[in-house]
């Protein structure tokens, strides 16, 4: 088996979004039998776990700062709205 | 104390509100939540600030939901204060911060313990995918109504 790759979901303070963001990412990914670690974490923490991970998923407002990782908006997955179109760009990271 | 702690309560859920403005309105659900001693003074600028540097409008399909929230640092006990809106108020969206949100449907979000209230918080927010239920949600005629529906879900 390859290498699981490890994405990174951020949001102003972990309290909330991002970690049912994770959780969804996480099931649509265990439905399609896709080997991931989807982790949450609060924006003030996301300095020191970035360079481990492989995919970054923001729920801030882009543009604050550019980590120089690929990243796909977490947004989707909580209103559902343009979901599958952000979940294949995830899949096509995955693939990279 | 357990997860399953009780984050609603009748008091707390507030029908056909009304409110000038994003700040005004933060302010006078923030008074409330501070008046019954659920958060401190420190809450109402912590959610003002937060709103500006990270937006938490979501246009979601149906009804457009807002999710202010602030460090719990500013919290004394956990709850979830939900306003359903007699004229929408425009926020911002989450994660991109230039899109307005006409939001009517408000859960302004008291969190004292990340780890507890997080089940709770994502069965919450499981809803903002599912316009039937935000409209039937928002369609409640009465606050006991409202606190049944969301009961159901958060159960």
């Amino acid at each position: 088996m390859g290498n699981q790759k490890r994405i990174i979901v951020a949001c102003g303070s972990g309290v909330a979004t991002s970690q049912t963001v994770a959780s969804k990412i996480e099931t649509m990914c265990e439905d399609e039998n896709i080997n991931v670690n989807v982790e949450a974490v609060d924006i003030k923490s996301l300095e020191s776990f970035i360079d481990q991970c492989d995919i970054y998923v923001s729920i801030v407002p882009t543009g604050l700062k550019d980590w120089g990782k690929p990243t796909i908006s977490g947004i989707p997955f909580l209103t559902g709205i343009g979901i599958d179109e952000e979940f294949d760009k995830l899949k096509e990271m995955l693939h990279q | 104390m357990d997860g399953k702690q009780v984050l609603l309560h009748e008091d707390l859920i507030l029908l056909n509100y009304e409110a000038e403005s994003k700040e005004q309105l933060l302010q006078k659900l923030s008074k409330i939540l501070r008046v019954k001693g659920y958060v401190k003074d420190s809450f109402t600028e912590g959610v003002l600030q937060r709103e500006i540097i990270y937006p938490t409008g979501l246009n979601t399909n149906g009804i457009k939901v807002a999710i202010p929230h602030t460090d719990s640092i500013h919290v004394e006990k956990a709850a979830i204060l939900v306003a359903l809106l007699k004229n929408p108020v425009t926020f911002k969206e989450m994660g991109n911060g230039i899109n307005d949100v006409q939001a009517k449907l408000i859960f302004m979000l008291a969190v004292k313990d990340p780890s507890v209230q997080i089940e709770t918080l994502s069965k919450l927010m499981s809803i903002f995918s599912q316009k039937d239920i935000l409209i039937n949600i928002y369609n409640s005629t009465t606050t006991k109504e409202v606190k049944d529906k969301l009961s159901k879900i958060l159960a």
